[in-house]
């Protein structure tokens, strides 16, 4: 059985890795672009401000999962015998927070705008002499917030079920976020250019319905996971399919009489342990070392299981961790 | 997806081909058309050297702007002389159209109404006219008048 090593992702996972990280640098870069061109473009508009605040906030889940890139493969040492896998999990958990608030946040805007009867101003701006309508400018601005944030975020979702990795996977729905209220404010703009003064906020109060939806999945899971729930699917929450596996390589056993097990996910990876109860005791200890390693040669992700010979399985009361 | 996209893009073309047309942007309540060869009602308060309080009508730099605008589209002016807050909560009810009592854009106000954008710097604080909120033809005419006035105001500001 081998310790918690130093985590890196297995062999052809690397360049899948290494690829994530870049598109999370150049999402961070052009975020942080977006920022300033809404900035420029903003004047006193209040849409506009809200805008440039979820640009901000937006830049959580790229910049967690650079940060915790950095964190994550150290090796265990006397301080953290476990290693560094949960800062994973705690950058999920940033992720899931930030674009639960954007979604909150743009209801709670556009919500008031609509009651308030707030009707917004949008003037003039002067560019090389030239008076322009600003709704034009913002109509550009939301161009160049929307395309590239699409790209980003579909480019984002395979290589998320790849890794397993659940900040990224948010990190593509904020990215869906963000163009989709981009996508919106354009109708919104033109139609207060039609003297619709709500169009605006009613464009936005029907997508931050479908973000704050987001949102609340991932910060559930985020917070399910750091409870140490079974592990879960990177992109539909239910119950991964390796839990499946460990079950049905435990039940083959003819040596094993009767077993439970129990699995949690510590960021990318999972770890476990079996109670099995003996046939025999006849060559337990090889038989007890082949199963660990055919368990955790499943697959990648199961990264340390520890398996347990007892006379009497524990009373653990926990009936999805048991067998039927 | 697709017919969703579909209709989303049908509604972009509309929206798009509407603006196209004459008058855009447009007033939610039509101040622009109103106060066309009609009246605009401006709210004024004593802030020398931009109000200064006449004897039928004020004078000073702001009114004098706010003349030279009224007469570029042919309408005349009801002058109504208050207190700056008093004024600004009118305008906020929309009782009035411009507010005018040396402004500046880092007035506390600036979330109940809507201001121009600056038309004169002095000692960096931006002056701004305060204005009826939303309607944005008419915010659009005041603000590309100032803008033409640029150059006479500067001259005129400068000690």
């Amino acid at each position: 059985m081998n310790p918690i090593n130093r985590f890196e992702y297995p062999e052809e996972l690397r360049p899948v890795f290494r690829k994530a990280k870049k598109l999370e640098w150049i999402t961070v870069a052009y975020l942080v672009s977006t920022a300033v061109v809404v900035y420029l473009t903003m004047g006193n508009s209040q849409a506009m401000k809200t805008a440039w605040f979820e640009d901000l906030l937006s830049l959580t889940p790229s910049i967690s999962f650079l940060v915790a890139s950095r964190v994550f493969h150290k090796k265990p040492n006397k301080d953290f015998p476990y290693g560094y896998h949960r800062v994973v999990n705690i950058a999920y958990l940033c992720s899931a927070l930030a674009l639960f608030c954007v979604g909150a946040f743009l209801i709670y805007d556009s919500a008031s705008t609509l009651l308030k009867q707030e009707h917004p101003t949008i003037g003039i701006k002067v560019i090389f002499g030239q008076e322009v309508w600003l709704g034009y400018l913002m109509i550009a601005a939301m161009v160049y917030s929307t395309v590239p944030a699409m790209i980003l975020g579909r480019l984002k979702l395979p290589l998320a079920k790849k890794l397993h990795e659940k900040n990224l996977y948010t990190d593509a729905d904020m990215n869906k976020a963000d163009w989709m209220t981009g996508a919106a404010a354009i109708p919104g703009i033109l139609g207060i250019g039609l003297g619709w003064w709500w169009a605006d906020s009613v464009a936005a109060l029907i997508i931050s319905l479908d973000i704050i939806k987001d949102g609340y999945t991932n910060l559930k899971q985020a917070v399910c996971d750091l409870m140490d729930q079974i592990p879960k699917n990177v992109d539909d929450q239910k119950t991964d399919p390796l839990f499946q596996q460990v079950r049905q390589k435990l039940q083959a056993q003819p040596w094993v009489k009767e077993h439970a097990f129990r699995m949690r996910e510590d960021g990318h990876i999972y770890l476990g342990e079996a109670f099995v109860v003996p046939q025999e005791e006849t060559n337990l200890m090889p038989r007890l070392e082949r199963l660990a390693e055919e368990i955790e040669s499943l697959n990648w992700r199961i990264q340390e299981f520890v398996i347990m010979p007892v006379s009497k399985l524990p009373e653990t009361g926990n009936e999805e961790g048991r067998p039927n | 997806m697709q017919t969703r996209l579909k209709s989303i893009f049908l509604l972009l073309y509309t929206l798009l081909f509407l603006a196209g047309c004459e008058n855009y942007p447009k007033d939610p309540e039509k101040t622009l058309e109103k106060v066309t060869n009609g009246t605009l009602v401006v709210g004024y308060s004593e802030n020398p050297p931009w109000v200064v309080k006449g004897a039928a009508e004020p004078a000073g730099i702001e009114p004098e702007l706010v003349k030279a605008f009224a007469k570029s589209i042919n309408a005349s002016i009801q002058w109504q002389n208050d207190t700056e807050q008093n004024l600004l909560e009118e305008l906020e009810k929309r009782k009035l159209h411009v507010v005018i009592a040396g402004i500046t854009d880092d007035s506390p106000w600036k979330s109940k109404i809507s201001f121009t954008r600056p038309f004169a710097e002095v000692a960096k604080k931006k002056h701004v006219m305060a204005i009826v909120m939303g309607e944005n033809a008419f915010t659009i005419k005041l603000e590309t008048f100032l803008n033409q006035q640029k150059t006479a105001l500067e001259n005129r500001i400068r000690p």
